[in-house]
């Protein structure tokens, strides 16, 4: 432990070390260097047009980062997220109106969250099996009702995507709401303070008379919850059903908030770090398409900025 | 659940690996419903088939019995096959090519200890982000299109048979009983158990923690490049598609051989006994006409069944 280190508020802000909200000025002074390297690349980056984009671009990614950041906090992790946002947009093809099929997702993810939760904290498995053994099980489901991308979703969905109601595009008032809901759920509620009690150290959370097994629950149900969101939202986009769509958002979401500064050991995190986070992925994606790099290429990089950051988060046990 | 005054006999059954109660099932299963295929030529190749696997599995129980998990093997296998049917070392002989294949798979392997052990990171998100890292490398080389073929030489090893034998599953085999003898026999496979039973006890009685976790993933690390050899002479071309599947069944017939995480008694018998599974579990859903994507819901079912009976039980205990 670094006595000095401690001490002084520069240096806190800028490494986020013992803060219970996590975000440091990295990430931040990361986005902000990207986005004027952008700007003064081309001149169209900020226009309101491209800005609107940036925003659809980078919404599914924050919605199901701000999930992953409740798993996050209690100590835990969601490797199904992915699958449950491509069993979502392959359900939401399937030929029903809208009003069964889009609170039919909401359900269906909110049951996988829940076995999930259920399996973690009442079975007692590791929640990386428990949720890698559900993406196969989801992905398949998916591949099993959309083999292959196609179909249309209902009118609504697309819709509640590409509108435009009184001039604001909707899918910044889905960034807007989906941050406002975690806001109000991790830094306003008791659940939230129970979120971090968790993460911190389950076993002295339970003597504070805490409901371990119905947080952790929760968290997954949550998870699964904007997984499903995030799903809706790019069905609208890409107005079709793609069984592998989500297939990188597992990683993503996790380096979304690994960047933002939440420490993946728990009980360090809030929203505004996840945003963060995945603004600065949106971003970097943003940028490295404007410079024509390979798809491939940028999953290298992104890769890379994950082993990059998660090596500057030590942890004290060794492991898992 | 299992109580005190339950017959032994129960008892034991109840704590064996879940994989030998799943294989009795499997084999009766296919009895029933295919005679015609418990035939040992014909199972001989369908083992043949899951014997990169088993080899995968040899590395992922030394690291899941030190409480540490390898993602990335299904990265590393990838990339070994796309070096050898690249045509890049197509006039290499043989013993050239499989140290170049052991060379990746050592430096991941290594790369991947020193995170996890030195730089004490998650190991799920090392070894993850790592297998995207490859996995990434490898696409954009192959470009969107599959590399060539694979030397004959490889070719002609996967298809021997010393004694009637598949050659796959003699070397499988020796490669076991070799993982068997290092966590039994050797300090180093006392120090892999200790630090399954308890990092922090281990640490104080003088384990090398550190030492010991970077060296299994380093094992881990060749043993997924010997996979991929096999895998790729098995295939016998090059591919950018099998990583993601074998990782998963991997991990899966790691658990249901009674290895998870540190608690585990299955030993390298268990794992082995696992993968076996998974090949009848093949054969069998092939004979019924269970299209691919049934078989990923299966998997993903039987894996977190296995892991359910078996974090029950451990909790009881």
């Amino acid at each position: 432990m670094k006595k000095i280190a401690s001490t002084s508020h520069l240096w806190v802000l800028i490494s986020g070390r013992n803060s219970r909200h996590g975000l440091w000025l990295l990430p931040l002074l990361m986005a902000v260097i990207v986005a004027a390297w952008m700007a003064m690349r081309s001149s169209t980056f900020v226009g309101s047009q491209n800005i609107s984009n940036l925003i659809a671009q980078a919404a599914p990614l924050i919605l199901a980062s701000l999930g992953q950041l409740m798993v996050v906090l209690i100590g835990g992790l969601d490797l199904s997220v992915g699958a449950v946002i491509s069993l979502t947009t392959s359900i939401l093809v399937i030929d029903a109106p809208w009003f069964v099929v889009v609170p039919g997702v909401f359900v269906i993810a909110a049951l996988i969250g829940l076995v999930n939760g259920l399996v973690i904290a009442r079975l007692n498995v590791h929640p990386i099996i428990a949720t890698l053994s559900m993406t196969s099980l989801v992905q398949g489901a998916a591949l099993l009702l959309r083999p292959v991308a196609g179909g249309t979703p209902p009118a609504l969905v697309s819709e509640m995507v590409n509108a435009t109601p009184f001039g604001v595009s909707m899918p910044f008032l889905w960034v807007v709401a989906s941050v406002i809901c975690a806001w109000k759920l991790v830094h306003q509620s008791r659940f939230g303070l129970h979120l971090f009690a968790v993460g911190g150290g389950p076993a002295v959370a339970r003597f504070h008379g805490i409901a371990v097994e119905r947080v952790t629950v929760s968290a997954y149900v949550l998870s699964s919850t904007f997984a499903a969101a995030a799903g809706v939202f790019l069905a609208g986009r890409i107005a079709s059903g793609d069984p592998q769509i989500g297939s990188l958002f597992a990683i993503e979401s996790i380096t979304a908030v690994a960047l933002g500064g939440v420490q993946l050991a728990g009980g360090v995190g809030s929203v505004s770090s996840a945003v963060t986070g995945a603004v600065f992925l949106a971003l970097l994606a943003n940028g490295m398409n404007l410079e024509n790099l390979s798809a491939f290429i940028q999953t290298v990089i992104k890769g890379s900025i994950l082993l990059a950051v998660v090596a500057m988060q030590p942890r004290k046990n060794i492991g898992l | 659940m299992v109580t005190d005054k339950a017959p032994s006999l129960f008892n034991r059954v109840a704590r064996m690996p879940p994989a030998y109660i799943v294989f009795l099932v499997l084999v009766v299963a296919l009895w029933m419903t295919r005679p015609q295929l418990m035939n040992p030529n014909i199972l001989g190749t369908f083992i043949r088939q899951v014997a990169p696997l088993g080899i995968l599995v040899l590395a992922q129980l030394l690291v899941m019995n030190a409480r540490s998990i390898d993602l990335s093997v299904g990265g590393v296998i990838l990339l070994v096959n796309y070096m050898i049917s690249s045509g890049g070392m197509d006039d290499m002989s043989l013993p050239m090519i499989a140290a170049c294949a052991l060379g990746v798979g050592l430096a991941v392997g290594l790369f991947n200890g020193l995170m996890v052990g030195k730089r004490r990171v998650s190991a799920v998100v090392v070894t993850l982000a790592v297998s995207v890292v490859l996995s990434g490398i490898v696409e954009y080389l192959a470009n969107g299109k599959p590399p060539g073929n694979v030397p004959q030489t490889l070719r002609d090893l996967y298809e021997a048979r010393p004694f009637n034998v598949p050659a796959p599953i003699v070397f499988w085999t020796i490669l076991s009983i070799g993982v068997a003898a290092l966590l039994k026999r050797l300090v180093f496979g006392r120090w892999i158990s200790s630090i399954g039973e308890n990092p922090v006890a281990a640490h104080y009685a003088g384990v090398p923690v550190q030492r010991t976790v970077i060296l299994a993933h380093t094992i881990a690390g060749l043993m997924a490049a010997v996979a991929g050899l096999v895998q790729t002479a098995s295939i016998a071309v090059g591919s950018v598609r099998f990583g993601p599947e074998l990782v998963m069944n991997s991990i899966a017939a790691t658990i249901l051989g009674g290895v998870i995480f540190g608690k585990g008694s299955g030993g390298v018998l268990g794992p082995f006994v696992g993968v076996l599974c998974f090949s009848l579990l093949f054969v069998l859903m092939t004979a019924l006409g269970v299209q691919e994507h049934g078989k990923l819901v299966a998997q993903g079912a039987i894996i977190l069944l296995a892991a359910i009976v078996y974090g029950v039980r451990t909790s009881k205990s």
